[in-house]
């Protein structure tokens, strides 16, 4: 059991990554990002390839792989969101399927279809109450929680934190009390995308990296922002967490007599008791009931 | 001769289920992304039931059945589903759709997927195949013309752009959703009832997230909710598609080609979507 | 980076090379399969395997004088875009024989546009068994899993192992494997069998399972390496030390950088000669770079285009007369072995061998006679 939740924090863990930006930027533009699985890999791919072919330490090529990642998502945000979303908030949805094709081939094209994966700790795991982990996991983990908690202090306390908030809250009034909103949505943005890369050298650091999963990625982080209620970070990083475990029992614990639903099932599950969830409450965890347009 | 009947079967085949789909995603402006989940309903439930009764007739029945009960099941959640949530949660409801195809074997061959589907009778010649297809289509095409401009069309529309002034006025949300739902089911049933039998084999990798952002851009591209920009650009998008293989090998070096015909496409869809930035969807902001 | 670089300017001269023959005659060779989507790696191997075999023919002189023109198709692992390819290569390009597809629904597909046709269909890849039987067309030099399983129980069976655990990916490629091992095994054998969707990489929750199951040795029945060195990964890194094993896929040099000691000693049921150290393997590398997936199915891909141009300077381009030609065919002497093709095209006398990690890199054990 404890070992489940272990799992689950493994697999939330990077799940709470991809989430938390992509939360922060519905919440501030209201539009979605389709193209963030890539930009994760972008990450992963550019640390993975900064620390093998460049033979940069660990520390330095994850600067750059996250300087690429915000990078790309910047160039996202300028060509894809920025000339759109104003429009429709639901423009960039369709454009950023279209960037995720285009990032799709260029991952394809720059780093190959081979797994990579990138080194870190090599050590042997180590077992607590029972579970085994490994020291990287350990590490891993920390470090996520590190970066949700700081994202979570910028957002509460401090001025640019609150700034932000009041561009979710209202962007229109937020510009008319001087807050440069085109600015602050370029900072989510930017935000969210090295959120992903880092998600992206996770993956890279604890499985491997392949070019071909950017879209479940994606699809994962959204259920996971639309089950804790739109644009709430706290909601989106407990939804995130809440899927991993959700989907580890599933698989991990016998349900009718003693016999196990078949893992192939285990991503459907987690899936239909969302949809059953957002039935019963439509505007998640921690969403607001305001009547949409 | 062949190549050129081939292309236009592959694109009369294509045609019903994007204008279903276009009512749906198009005209009604619902963030619908789990159109190939109906279609993966369709294909399996006539397929399947086509082999164990042998009549097509039956089946078509059958299928036309399950693809109603998962097309108000889609309209369903879109009125309870916020919108945002219906777009990503139709997406999850499509892969779980996906996951029960290839887990349920013993049922549906899972990802060895359905070998050796024979045609309909008299239309084994591909001659024959495309004239009946294309006859199909026509009646199809006549249909979605007579039935976006019809009471129904009109209603689709009002709801799409004031959803709160034309329940006001009258308009019965659920049953126009309804409405539109099972037309798009309509379509991709008949789409899918020539789809596996043209190709001798029906498969789950056809029915993969990359066959709805196909459909996703002939809408894009033939202007959302137009009938027949829809069909033009369906068979426009379904001709470049095939005419990216005749792109010289020295242009497009062999062992580069998928990334770049990747590349090239997501292209070819942004710049549809900045062209039609003002009409997919309806400018709604207020200060 | 610069492997990217070097592979386009190598891929741009061989393209030429290949575009400009000597005479005006050239005699064009199709080829379908997952050039784009998750497939891909498969799609490259496969290609880059034919292209070495085009580019050493036309270099030695071509068949009879004349070159081979390799035109290439995107299937995309589907069995629409694979009927589009064959229509397109025989009605256009009239090509004498389509080497593909490489995923078995290609396969399956184009082969309903290549039969009418008359054209031949020699498939480097395929493994589905559902093939064995769907056209006097359709042949491949890739054994079907029925075969592979039956090395697999032979395996099993000499090392005297009852209990076997599995974990399938949900591919066509894998699960018919499964599914001939399911059939194969003694009942009862398999104490763990789960299937997991495609391109899944969290195995921890089945391993932590697998750690309360009483089993003797570990299947790892992957579609691509980095499944497979997530499983082996993951699965040691819960303590299980219980001996593990896998089929070709795990044959990849790739494997063993991104698992390291997680694969060390994993048994590897794969054909003999096709591996890791060949001399097929230097030239590949030098070229192509290390492959995506597995040396194994650059090797299979590249010994399909050897045995079809020998059909085809044995008795010319007409589609039923290489037909014939295969079938009658002796023995050919490839990089995977010595074979030949039985009454339903389905390769004969592709041996199997154990093969194992060593120190990261692969050596065989021993051979698997298969009859």
């Amino acid at each position: 059991m404890t070992q489940l939740l272990i799992n689950a924090l493994i697999a939330g863990s990077f799940a709470a990554l991809m989430a938390s930006g992509l939360a922060l930027v519905y919440g501030t533009l209201g539009v979605f990002n389709m193209a963030l699985g890539q930009t994760a890999l972008m990450g992963g791919y550019v640390t993975w390839w900064a620390s093998t072919s460049l033979g940069l330490s660990f520390p330095i090529a994850l600067l750059i792989g996250m300087v690429a990642a915000g990078f790309v998502t910047w160039l996202s945000f300028e060509f894809f969101v920025e000339p759109f979303f104003r429009r429709h908030r639901f423009l960039p949805l369709v454009t950023t399927i279209a960037l995720s094709m285009i990032l799709d081939g260029a991952i394809l094209l720059l780093f190959e279809e081979r797994p990579r994966s990138i080194q870190f700790l090599n050590a042997e795991p180590v077992t607590i109450a029972g579970a085994t982990l490994s020291l990287e996991q350990i590490v891993l983990i920390i470090c996520t929680l590190i970066f949700l908690s700081l994202t979570a202090w910028v957002l509460t306390a401090t001025s640019l934190g609150r700034k932000i908030r009041a561009t979710v809250l209202h962007a229109h009034a937020a510009e008319s009390l001087g807050i440069p909103s085109g600015l602050l949505y370029r900072i989510t943005f930017i935000l969210s995308g090295v959120l992903a890369g880092l998600a992206g050298v996770y993956q890279g650091i604890d499985q491997n990296l392949t070019p071909v999963l950017g879209f479940s990625i994606t699809i994962k982080a959204y259920a996971a922002v639309i089950a804790g209620g739109k644009g709430s970070l706290k909601g989106a990083v407990i939804a995130a967490y809440a899927i991993a475990l959700l989907e580890q029992l599933v698989i991990g614990v016998p349900w009718f007599a003693g016999t196990y639903i078949s893992a192939g099932y285990q991503s459907t599950v987690a899936m239909v008791v969302i949809i059953a969830f957002l039935l019963f409450r439509p505007q998640g965890l921690f969403g607001s009931t305001t009547r949409s347009t | 001769m062949a190549y050129f009947l081939h292309l236009l079967i592959m694109a009369a085949i294509t045609i019903p289920t994007t204008l279903g789909f276009n009512f749906v995603f198009g005209k009604g402006k619902i963030l619908h992304f789990g159109h190939v989940g109906t279609a993966i309903v369709a294909a399996y439930s006539l397929i399947l039931s086509q082999q164990v009764s042998g009549s097509w007739f039956q089946a078509i029945l059958i299928a036309a059945f399950c693809t109603a009960l998962i097309s108000l099941f889609f309209s369903w959640l879109a009125l309870k589903l916020e919108q945002d949530a219906f777009g990503i949660l139709s997406i999850a409801v499509h892969l779980s759709l996906l996951a029960i195809v290839l887990n349920a074997t013993a049922l549906t061959r899972g990802a060895l997927g359905i070998p050796g589907i024979p045609r309909m009778p008299g239309m084994e010649t591909p001659e024959v195949f495309a004239i009946v297809v294309v006859i199909v289509v026509l009646v199809w095409i006549f249909f979605a013309w007579k039935l976006n401009a019809s009471t129904f069309g009109r209603s689709l529309q009002a709801l799409s752009e004031h959803r709160h002034h034309s329940e006001a006025l009258g308009i019965r949300r659920s049953r126009v959703y309804a409405g539109a739902f099972l037309v798009a089911g309509l379509g991709t049933l008949t789409t899918n009832v020539f789809f596996a039998q043209y190709l001798g084999l029906l498969h789950p990798s056809d029915y993969g997230f990359p066959a709805l952002i196909f459909m996703a851009m002939c809408i894009v591209a033939g202007g959302p909710g137009r009938v027949f920009g829809v069909t033009f650009a369906t068979v426009v998008l379904i001709l470049l598609k095939e005419g990216l293989r005749f792109l010289p090998v020295t242009l497009v070096p062999l062992s580069l080609r998928g990334p770049i015909l990747l590349l090239l496409f997501g292209v070819i869809l942004s710049v549809a979507v900045f062209l039609r930035r003002e009409t997919i969807f309806p400018k709604q902001r207020s200060v | 980076m610069k492997k990217f670089l070097s592979t386009l300017v190598a891929s741009g001269l061989l393209a030429a090379c290949v575009t400009t023959p000597a005479t005006d005659e050239t005699i064009k060779i199709g080829y379908i399969g997952p050039l784009t989507g998750d497939a891909v790696a498969y799609g490259k191997d496969t290609l880059n395997g034919i292209m070495l075999k085009v580019e050493e023919i036309n270099a030695s002189g071509g068949i009879d004088g004349m070159m081979i023109e390799l035109i290439a198709e995107d299937g995309r692992c589907n069995g629409a875009d694979a009927t589009s390819a064959a229509q397109k290569l025989i009605n256009i390009d009239k090509v004498v024989a389509i080497l593909g597809g490489q995923c078995s629904g290609e396969s399956l597909a184009a082969i309903r546009v290549a039969e009418p046709a008359k054209v031949v269909m020699l498939s480097p890849l395929s493994s589905s068994p559902d093939l064995t039987l769907a056209s006097d067309f359709f042949f491949r030099d890739y054994p079907s899993d029925a075969l592979k399983s039956v090395a697999t129980r032979t395996y099993i069976r000499d090392q005297g192992i009852k209990k076997v655990a599995i974990i399938s990916e949900n591919t066509d490629f894998a699960v018919a494997f499964r599914d001939a091992l399911k059939k194969d095994l003694p009942v009862g054998t398999l104490v763990f069998d789960e299937v997991v969707g495609p391109g899944t990489k969290d195995f921890r929750t089945l391993m932590s399972r697998l750690k309360n199951t009483d089993f003797e040795v570990f299947f790892a029945n992957g579609q691509s390496d980095a499944v497979i060195g997530a499983m082996m990964l993951q699965m040691r890194e819960l303590g299980i030390s219980k001996d593990a094993m896998s089929h070709e896929v795990a044959e990849s040099a790739t494997l063993g950088e991104i698992a390291k000691d997680a694969v060390e000693g994993m048994a590897i049921i794969s054909v003999p000669t096709a591996g890791v150290g060949t001399p097929l393997e230097s030239k590949f590398e030098k070229k192509y770079g290390a492959p995506q997936a597995t040396i194994a199915f650059v090797a299979h891909a590249y010994d399909a285009m050897g045995v079809l141009a020998k059909a085809i300077d044995a008795v010319g381009t007409n589609g039923e007369a290489i037909r014939a030609w295969l079938y009658d065919m002796k023995s050919y002497d490839g990089v995977i072995g010595t074979f030949s093709f039985d009454e339903n095209g389905d390769v004969l006398g592709i041996p199997f061998a154990h093969k194992t990690f060593v120190d990261g890199a692969i050596v065989t054990v021993n051979d698997i006679a298969v009859n």
